[in-house]
């Protein structure tokens, strides 16, 4: 070895999933001097499921000004933007399209300096070995790696719990005469897309969009959130005591002139230091209560895509209705007979739909998921699901922990399939972070495997 | 706390119990208590064999959050709190380097006790806050 004074010699990592995630780290990691394969099977990395969508309606939830790939250049995106001829300003009121936006992470990625290998195929498994990791591909190859980091985001396929439903866009999607029927399960973010492209096809049918408790997401408007300080928050303490704490300051800030949403904004930064710090009951009542009303405050839609939809309710086009889906047969014609109960008035009512989309939200268990290699980890012990089981038991600093508790020192995990440790973990404001810190401990690590090497 | 951290295992303390031998007037530390219960820290049981307990194993109870909730947001001083925020008679708080420094003394403040657990605190038992009438004492002074 001749490293000298010289930077230890890139070390390898592979990141499994190319999605956003995975090619914020990969840039990240490049960034730091390390060698990175990045497995991912679609053709464009940087993309996943958020950024593959080419409608111009579907939008980024967060303002352009804070979604720089890079934490500490926020203004990263915009520049981006400018050079582009897209936009030269006002990128606080901007909220770009979603495609847009995998083309900034591409293009990004591209860019980054060091060596990038991209490997168009599945991951089956990742197996720690005495010098690193070892991973199985769908092809019969096998890759090695000093360290592997899985990045494969959310579920792809609908729910097994719903085989009558199907993705919008997925090639269960056929054409469908515009005239017909719809149902949408589901009335978060999902949904507004589902309803946007059913639109730009010519929907003329009626839509219904079903959830359990029938609540939309609330609109972004201004922006001039709170200022709070950790000391400021209660933290550690049950759901019940949270919330009265939570609504009493959003009064005080109401009555002084504010808004909600500067107090659910000011808090965003202490989102993940509060998840950590609930006890376990605190984290299960909020999954099954508050986290669809959390939700809709939290994470909000463009200014002009929520007047849409809200036109849409208003002329009728849209119909959202709050209840429980409880019977699902075949109408005879291709498509489905569906019969609903109201959360209210708990009356039955039957619709017939060409199509159901399954726009349900991304809650599931980890374990029943389609994802090959979480299974396999799940099934050999290399992981294990996190209480809530919604994703991989990970520790603070997003090492993989084993079936008895371990944390790993080659495997690693970051995004949505991190959101058991930190909940908020899927909107790129946090993953560029995550990512950033991991990035810089890994190569720490992986160079210090070096010098003892 | 400390004093309940110190039971064995799932027992519970009667409050008379706790007060007399942290000498502390057992009305008071029924408001203490109360307050411990509504956040989730302490459980309480009613009844002959009745009680309090911690809610949580004592390594899982950080110092600095039970604080918060018996005294509100740490803050040294009044106008250096951002939801309780009060500002000083004569003061202008934008330009007040004292409030600024304060805002920092507090942040250090909360990084200290959110790192301390109730166990830990047994377990040093240092002299003038580790004894649970101290620490007891140190909430009635607020």
């Amino acid at each position: 070895m001749t490293t000298g004074q010289d930077r230890a010699p890139a070390r390898t990592l592979a990141i499994v999933g190319g999605g956003a995630s995975g090619a914020i780290l990969a840039i990240q990691a490049m960034r730091a001097g390390c060698e990175v394969v990045l497995i991912e099977k679609r053709a464009e990395p940087g993309r996943g499921i958020a950024y593959s969508t080419s409608e111009p309606d579907h939008r980024l939830n967060v303002r352009a000004s804070n979604m720089s790939i890079f934490a500490g250049e926020p203004s990263h995106f915009a520049d981006w933007l400018k050079r582009k001829s897209i936009r030269q300003e006002d990128f606080d009121h901007f909220y770009a399209p979603r495609g847009l936006y995998g083309d900034y992470v591409g293009e990004t990625l591209r860019a980054a300096p060091g060596r990038l290998r991209i490997v168009h195929e599945t991951a089956l498994s990742v197996v720690p070995k005495p010098l690193g990791v070892e991973i199985r591909l769908t092809d019969g190859n096998t890759l090695r790696a000093d360290a592997a980091v899985l990045a494969t985001g959310h579920e792809e396929a609908a729910s097994s719990s719903r085989p009558y439903a199907v993705k919008l866009g997925s090639k269960e999607d056929t054409p469908l005469d515009p005239a017909l029927p719809v149902m949408i399960l589901g009335t978060g973010l999902s949904m507004a897309d589902a309803w946007l492209s059913l639109a730009r096809r010519g929907q003329k049918g009626p839509v219904i969009a079903l959830s359990r408790r029938g609540l939309m997401p609330m609109g972004h408007q201004g922006h001039a959130p709170i200022k709070l300080d950790r000391a400021d928050i209660p933290l550690g303490t049950d759901l019940t005591y949270f919330v009265h704490w939570f609504r009493g300051l959003i009064r005080d800030v109401e009555r002084r002139g504010g808004d909600w949403r500067d107090v659910v904004d000011g808090l965003r930064p202490f989102n993940q230091e509060i998840w950590r710090n609930w006890p376990a009951s605190a984290k299960r009542r909020f999954f099954e209560h508050t986290k669809p009303w959390w939700d809709v405050h939290r994470h909000r839609m463009a200014p002009e895509i929520r007047e849409r939809i809200f036109a849409a309710v208003d002329d009728g086009a849209l119909r959202v209705v709050a209840a429980r889906v409880r019977e699902v047969e075949p109408d005879g014609e291709g498509g489905w007979r569906v019969r609903f109960q109201h959360r209210h008035s708990g009356r039955s009512e039957t619709a017939n739909v060409a199509r159901v989309y399954d726009c349900g939200g991304i809650v599931s268990d980890l374990s029943q998921g389609t994802n090959p290699l979480i299974r396999s980890m799940i099934a050999s012990g290399t992981g294990r699901p996190d209480l809530l089981r919604i994703g991989l038991d990970v520790s603070e600093a997003c090492a993989v922990i084993d079936k008895d508790g371990q944390a790993s020192d080659r495997i690693f995990a970051v995004g949505p399939l991190t959101r058991g440790a930190f909940l908020e973990i899927d909107a790129i404001p946090d993953i560029r972070v995550q990512c950033e810190a991991l990035a810089k401990r890994l190569v720490g690590a992986l160079a210090q495997g070096n010098r003892s090497a | 706390m400390v004093h309940l951290a110190g039971l064995p295992a799932g027992d519970l303390a009667f409050v008379g119990e706790i007060a007399a031998q942290n000498r502390i007037p057992k009305k008071f530390l029924d408001a203490i208590l109360s307050e411990l219960r509504n956040a989730g820290f302490v459980q309480s049981r009613k009844g002959k064999v009745g009680g309090y307990r911690l809610a949580r194993a004592a390594e899982e109870i950080k110092v600095g959050h039970v604080v918060r909730v018996l005294d509100g947001p740490l803050a040294p001083f009044p106008c250096a709190s951002r939801t309780q925020y009060e500002p000083c008679d004569d003061c202008d708080e934008a330009t007040c380097q004292v409030r600024h420094l304060m805002l920092d003394v507090r942040n250090a403040i909360a990084e200290v006790l959110d790192r301390q657990t109730l166990a830990e605190m047994r377990a040093t038992g240092v002299p003038e806050l580790g004894t649970p009438d101290a620490l007891v004492a140190q909430a009635a002074a607020h």
